[in-house]
This record gives C-alpha cells, structure tokens and sequence, in this order.
C-alpha cells in the first residue's frame, strides 16, 4: 500500500482562536499514530518522542496519552496526530496510519484504529495478567493477532522480542528500540527524519545516552518480519 | 514568546498565570489534577498561594474568598468535585465577586478516569454563571485570561471547561512570561445586601442581579468575539449556495428530488470545533462542498449565544449540532427556530433515531466520524456506514487486565485481613456487606480480593453503611475508606454513626497520601511533606475525639495480627473504627525505602501459586519449578511469605 503522506491546501476557514496558521506552517504532511501497550513498558515516552521530535521539524503536534490508574501493569493507550495546526486528539476508527503496540494481547485494542494499507508495528511481548498466568483466562494467542491485523487489512511488522539486542550484558530499553524500528520500517520515517529522532533519543536522557543510542540504532536495522 | 509542550492542564495553569492570579486551590480529581500539580512544580515565590484543599467545597469557598476581597483567584477540580462545591458556587453567583474568579471543571465523556458522564454545562445554567469552552490546549492559554477578564468586567464567576482530550493532550503553545499578581489592597466589603441571604427580598434582588450579570456577560462575550459565525454566501441568501464544482458528485439525490440544495449549518462547541476542518475534508470525498457550508463555533457555551444562532438559521436551511454528551445548545437552536418560524430540520440527538444510530448520541465522545456521518445526515451525501468501524471484534479477544494495586500496597494486606476475619467468623464473603470508597482503596473490588461492593463518591461508604444496617442486615456490615477521601467527605458519615450508634465498622486505609490521583498531599500527609509552616492532623487523634468507643490500629503488613483485632472489632457492638496504617509504597520508594525483604526457597517450592492467589501481587511470576520474585519491584510486605504454607518464601532480616 501506499504511505505516501498527503498534504493539504491552507485552510482559510482553520482559523480557530489562538491557533491561527501561520504561513510556514501552510503545507505540511498529516500523519496519525496509535500507541498501545502495558504501563511500565514506556509506550509512553515513544509517543512523547515522536511529538517532541515532529515539533522541532516544525510538523505540528498533538500528543494524547491514557494511563487509566494503575502504576503499572495496566492497559495503555496514546494517540500522536502530526500536521494539523488545529486537530481533534483522538484518532477514529480505521484512521491511524501507524499502529505501535508493545505487547501481544494489547495490540488487539488498536484493530479497530488502523487505517486499511496502514502499517501495525508488534512488538511480540508477552506480559499475561495474572488470571492468565494462573491458568484461569485465556491469552490469545500470536497467530490470533496477526489474523485479526490481517483482517483489519493493515500491513504486518512484527518485531520477535528476542531481536532485542544486549548492551553491556543488560537488553536495552524496548521502547527506544521498537521506535527506532518504527522510524526505520514505517511511513513514519518518511515524516520524520530519523537522525533528528537519534539525536533527541541521545540528547534526552543524560544518562543512558549510549544504552539508548544502541538500542534506536538497533531498532532502525532490525529484520522485520513483515508478513 | 517561547513555544512550550504543554498539557490543556498547563496551559489553563500558564494562562492563569499569566492573567495574574493570586490564589489557586483545589483538590486532585483526574483528569484536573495536571494544574495544581504543574503549578506547585513550578515553585513560584511570586506572591501566589496555592494549595491542595480538603475538598472541593472548601476549595471554591477559598477562592471566592480572595475574590470577595478583590483578588484573582482560580479553583480547580474534576466534574464530581463541583458537585461537592456547588452548594457555595450557587450561592456566591448571586453575590457575585470583585476579583476575577475563574473555575476550572474537568469533564470526562468517554469515561476514560472512571466516574459519571457528567456534562457540567448544565451547572453553568442552573448557576447563571458564563462557561468558556477551548476548543484545544493552545486556546485554554488564551481563554483563561478571557475568562478572568470577563470575570472582572461582569463581576461574575466564570466556569473554564475542559474535556479530557484537552485537559491530558499535550500541544505546543506559545507562552508568555507569567505576571505576578497585582498590587491590590484587600477589600473589605461590608454588604449583607450583597453577602448574605438574609430575607427574600435580598435573595430576589441578588437573583435579578445575577440575570443582569449573565447578560452583560453574552454582550462582553459578543464583543470579545468569542464565539465565531462564518456564514457561507453571505451575499445570496436564498439562491442555491452550493458549489457547482461537485455537482456531478453529490446530486443524485437533487435530480431525483428537484429542490433547491441544502443550505447547511454546523454548530460546534468546545473539543467538537477541533474535528471540524479533518471531518469536512473527509467528507468532501462524498460529495461536500465546504464552502457552501455555514459555521458556528461556540467557544461560550453559556449564556447561549442566541443571536449567532438566530442568525445562522435566518441563514440556512437545515442545522447540523455536534456537541458531547447533552444537547444544551440543541435545545437552545429548537427554542430560537421555533421563534423564528425555523421550518428546516435540526439534525442533532432529538432529532430522532437516525443521527442517533450515526453516533449523535449522548454516550460517549464526539470526534471525526461524528462530524463526517452528522453532516452525511444533513445533506443526504452517500457516506458509507463502515467508514468509522473498524475491526472492534479484535478488542474482544484480548485478555482482561484488571486493576490491581501496586506490589507492596499497604491496602493489599487490608483486603487480604479483612476476607480472612470474615473467613473466620465463619461467614460467606457474599453474606458481609463491605462498602467502598473512591480512590486506591476501591481496588479492593478486583480479583484475587473481591472484598469491596460499591462505589459512590467521596465520603459514601461510611453513610451507604449505615443505610444497611437500618435496611435490617444482622450480619456485620463493614466500610472501607481511603485517608483523603476520609478527610474530604467521610467525617460527618462517621459523626452521624457515633450520633446514632449505628453498628458498623469503618476500617480507615491510611496510606498518607492522595494516592490515585497522583500522590498529592492531604490533611493526614507527614508533616515533613506539608507546606511550609503546615501541619498534620492525625487520623488517629480525630476519630477517638468524635466518641468512637472503639478503636484500633492495625500494622497491614502483619496479616494475622490484623485480621484478628477486624474480626475483633466486628463482634463489638457500637461504632468501630479499624485505622490501617502504612505509607504508600511507591512513595516510600521513591524515597528508596523498603518495608522488608523475601527470598524463596525454590526446593520448597511446589508451585501452589497461594502466594499469588491469595495476594495478586505484580512482583509474583511462575518460573519453571518455583514462583520467582521480582526484587526490583518487591517492596518486601511480606504478605506473600505470611501466607506461603510450605515456607517456601522466607523473610530477611533488611541489610
């Protein structure tokens, strides 16, 4: 399918309070990201990059995120909409034109949002609630996932958790790595320029910056299993 | 001006700021809780005081304070916390005020933080007071200063709604340096004719007053321009406004049916207005023209902006309304049409089941597919029913992930002690009412604890109880309550028990801090982490001073001791108050404190999983031949090595 971001005309009628466009912002590339995943994984932070690193392009951005309660271990959902001036937050259903989900069982809550020839990048996590660890329900399984993509008719990049690299004896962070991924394999390198979103991974934590650097750098070349 | 990435809390914050505010209060309630949250980060030493207060209630009474004496001030909370408040809002909106006084509600359509779809536009009119309405983060900046601007020039209290979408997105805004707030002499306004409600005519007189101010308010806010009509042709009314451009596309239905096209009208209001341009373009692929559609966008929800509107349907045809949750503004377009002999159709959720079955409906979030098939709706255009549904069969075969509270939660061992005593009195768990309460606390009700029936509001369980217990249940009925929740609404249930020596047993779950919302302080905080000068008022000096007669504190890390005194405290007759105290952990944490330390014992191990039946603890996972247990996450409770009955998990002796 075709990811080829689409532009759009100045929009006289955009003109709402306090967010008038600007003239430099009068062409620019509209392209939608659904984030899920499990609290803790940092599926978070990925959503805050892409923002951050699409304002410094001058890609204007608005980043939702939805925590629910739990520290940890609880569902997670965020959506990025870059390049609109003045934009709605959430994302409809069959509108994202990337879907990132870090864990297997999540990624079924994005489907819904990803939008026909869209790409749906799965990060092959397993993170089983405790009834499931217990026996006591059922976690779906990967080929049920990848079925219900498929269905959904977007296009498969599946990222085995095990193509996580080690940095000095320890995995390195997967949510850096999966957004290298993200950048490399996806439409969203087209919209944003990876080595603007490497510098801000390296610039943004100070420590860490290597572990970070070679786990974006690793995300960018990793072999995906598109399907 | 530096562009910053900020939440629609901040930016309300920034704004405030901005505008000079002198006093913010407020008590934590997701999604509001970012602004005094952000703000008390920012450790201004302006001037400024800002707090997090017992309730909301006592937030609001705050705030009109200052303004009564001239200042600007700023009350924050969650929808349900202006329930709480709303007793003085309606009150003091007829005293008016004298410094701006802006009240930032949060609502939730969509329910993504838990509680009620409230729409509390309909607060703003039942008060008579003026709601603004952003329509996005970088607006919030802007309309803050509006509304206490507005406050200022009318003397009224003005509502700033937001929508989670808002409050929690974060988008650049530019900002401006904060300014301090200015040097104003407190006023001392002696005026019952004004401050209090002394006697009907008073009272009518301030009720005409307040009328008066709303309606200075809706020309303020005509003058500000505010709300923003943009009328399609406006030159020919009356001819066919649409473009001929797509008319091979979309008139199918004209040719078959010769009428003049249909002159459209889009109403939009607050977070609705930001999907407008993406649902007009998405709809011209079927047909729209978006030039020859009219627009309101309402930014000023209340008082209705019925001129706007009567100009809109003068103007048009048929009217499309797209607004969350209620349909305030849709009955305001039905009073002003029928008044103006309006004879085109208004398309919104009373128009009937067909805009409802398209999504215009009072559940849930408005967004762009509301937009596209609303004006599909008004205009006859083929958009195809599918174009929104995703794929929503996957969701149902994902696995459920309840919430569960934190590896080393003090509240665990609470649950775990309270089933344990009622296990021992050799009593089902579905024969003993245990109500619950709204914070960490309810999680009680998720597996593996299933302990905690209901949930209401702040405060409820202590009263809902007691409802119970007169209703003629004779096994023991058992409140749980949180430490600030106790605070903010739970104390007068408690007064009412003791009064009428109502036999219950309130087991108060003390974690030191407002934890669900994200750790604020409360009254019951240590005293370290309090304000400057502040104190801390204990728990566990109140309630023996409302004449409980028995009370108890109970350590919830050692399981058996606190069972015993619950299943104690449940035999006696009389109020009882169980006081179950430990820091939240993840505080302590913060603080790199652990409670203890466990190891397991793996050949003793025959992977029963009681350990993780009985305590749902998130450090718990099954290895192959043992339970494993994650030390970055054990906080060292213990619980799990209390209830292990083959001394499989041990604890140690803390280095």
């Amino acid at each position: 399918m075709n990811h080829a971001p689409r532009t759009t005309h100045h929009e006289t009628r955009n003109t709402q309070h306090g967010t008038r466009n600007t003239p430099h912002a009068s062409r620019f590339t509209f392209y939608d990201v659904f984030l899920v995943g499990v609290g803790g994984q940092g599926v978070l932070t990925i959503g805050d990059v892409i923002t951050e690193a699409a304002l410094r392009q001058g890609i204007p951005a608005n980043f939702y995120p939805t925590k629910g309660m739990a520290q940890r271990g609880g569902s997670v959902k965020a959506r990025v909409r870059l390049g609109r001036e003045t934009t709605g937050p959430n994302i409809p259903d069959k509108g994202a034109d990337l879907v990132i989900a870090m864990e297997v069982s999540e990624a079924l809550k994005a489907v819904r949002f990803v939008k026909p020839g869209g790409d749906f990048l799965l990060f092959g996590h397993v993170w089983p609630p405790t009834a499931c660890m217990l026996g006591q329900a059922s976690y779906p399984s990967l080929e049920q996932v990848l079925e219900q993509v498929q269905r959904a008719e977007a296009v498969v990049h599946y990222l085995p958790p095990e193509s996580l690299p080690l940095y000095e004896g320890a995995p390195v962070p997967a949510n850096v790595f999966v957004l290298g991924a993200a950048v490399g394999r996806t439409g969203l390198g087209q919209v944003l320029d990876p080595s603007e979103v490497a510098a801000l991974v390296q610039t943004r934590w100070a420590k860490g910056a290597d572990r970070n650097a070679r786990a974006f750098q690793a995300g960018l070349e990793a072999m995906i299993n598109d399907q | 001006m530096p562009t910053k990435l900020l939440t629609g809390n901040e930016a309300l914050v920034w704004g405030a700021l901005r505008a000079g505010v002198k006093v913010v209060t407020g008590y934590p309630g997701t999604p509001s809780s970012g602004a005094i949250g952000s703000l008390l980060r920012m450790d201004l030493d302006d001037g400024r005081h800002v707090e997090w207060s017992t309730n909301e209630k006592v937030a609001f009474e705050i705030a009109a304070g200052a303004a009564w004496a001239g200042q600007r001030a700023l009350c924050t909370m969650k929808m349900s916390g202006l329930n709480v408040a709303y007793d003085s809002v309606i009150s003091i909106a007829y005293s008016g005020c004298n410094g701006g006084l802006v009240i930032y509600v949060a609502d939730d359509p969509g329910v993504s933080a838990g509680m009620a779809e409230q729409d509390s536009r309909g607060f703003a009119l039942m008060s008579d007071l003026p709601m603004l309405e952003p329509a996005s983060v970088a607006e919030t900046y802007r309309l803050v200063q509006v509304a206490f601007e507005l406050s200022e020039r009318t003397g009224t209290p003005v509502f700033v709604r937001l929508v989670t979408a808002i409050s929690n997105s974060h988008a650049p805004v530019a900002v401006e340096e904060p300014v301090p707030p200015p040097e104003r002499e407190p006023i001392l306004d002696r005026d019952i004719t004004r401050y209090t409600k002394a006697g009907a005519a008073i009272s009518m007189a301030q009720h005409r007053d307040l009328i008066a101010r709303l309606e200075r308010a809706g020309d303020v806010i005509r003058e500000m321009g505010l709300n923003q009509l943009q009328l399609a042709h406006p030159d020919t009314p009356g001819e066919q406004p649409r473009n001929t451009q797509h008319a091979t596309r979309n008139t199918q239905h004209a040719t078959r049916n010769p009428q003049p096209a249909t002159r459209l009208g889009v109403i939009a209001s607050g977070v609705v207005a930001s999907y407008l341009d993406e649902g007009f373009e998405i709809a011209t692929r079927f047909g729209l023209d978006p030039d020859s559609v009219s627009v309101l966008r309402i930014v000023a929800t209340n008082p209705f902006p019925a001129a706007e509107v009567r100009e809109l349907l003068r103007h048009c045809d048929t009217i499309l309304v797209l607004e969350e949750l209620e349909p305030h503004i849709e009955r305001g377009v039905i009073v002003e049409a029928h008044r103006l002999g309006f004879e085109g159709r208004i398309v919104g959720k009373l128009d009937g089941p067909r805009p409802s079955a398209v999504g215009l409906h009072r559940v849930g979030e408005y967004g762009v597919a509301q937009v596209v098939h609303g004006v599909g709706e008004a205009l006859g255009l083929p958009i195809p029913e599918d174009l929104f549904q995703g794929n929503d069969a996957a969701e149902q075969l994902a696995a459920r992930r309840p919430i569960t509270v934190c590896a080393g939660c003090p509240h665990r061992g609470t649950y775990m002690a309270i089933n344990q005593a009622i296990r021992k009195l050799r009593l089902k768990k579905d024969e003993v009412m245990v109500t619950g309460d709204i914070g960490c606390t309810i999680l009680g009700m998720n597996p593996p604890f299933h302990t905690v029936w209901n949930e209401v509001a702040m405060g409820a369980s202590v009263s809902l109880a007691q409802g119970y217990v007169h209703a003629g249940v004779e096994t023991p009925v058992i409140a749980t309550i949180g430490d600030s929740t106790f605070f903010h609404a739970g104390i007068p249930g408690l007064v009412n028990a003791v009064q009428h020596q109502v036999p219950l047993t309130l087991i108060i779950m003390d974690n030191g801090w407002t934890a669900m919302t994200g750790m604020q302080i409360n009254p019951g905080t240590a005293e370290p982490f309090q304000p400057p000068g502040g104190r801390s008022v204990d728990i566990a000096r109140l309630v023996p001073a409302l004449g409980v007669e028995h009370f108890f504190v109970i350590d919830p890390f050692d399981l058996d001791a606190s069972a015993a005194t619950i299943q104690q405290a449940l035999a006696l007759p009389g109020v009882k108050v169980v006081l179950s105290r430990r820091e939240c952990a993840i505080q302590a944490q913060r603080r790199g404190l652990k409670a203890g330390q466990v190891r397991v014992i793996p050949e003793n191990c025959n992977l029963c999983k009681l350990c993780i039946t009985r305590t749902g603890c998130p450090a718990i996972t099954l290895g192959e031949d043992t339970v494993l247990i994650d030390p970055a996450l054990c906080y060292g409770c213990t619980l799990c090595a209390q209830v292990c009955n083959r001394a499989a998990i041990e604890k140690e002796a803390v280095p």
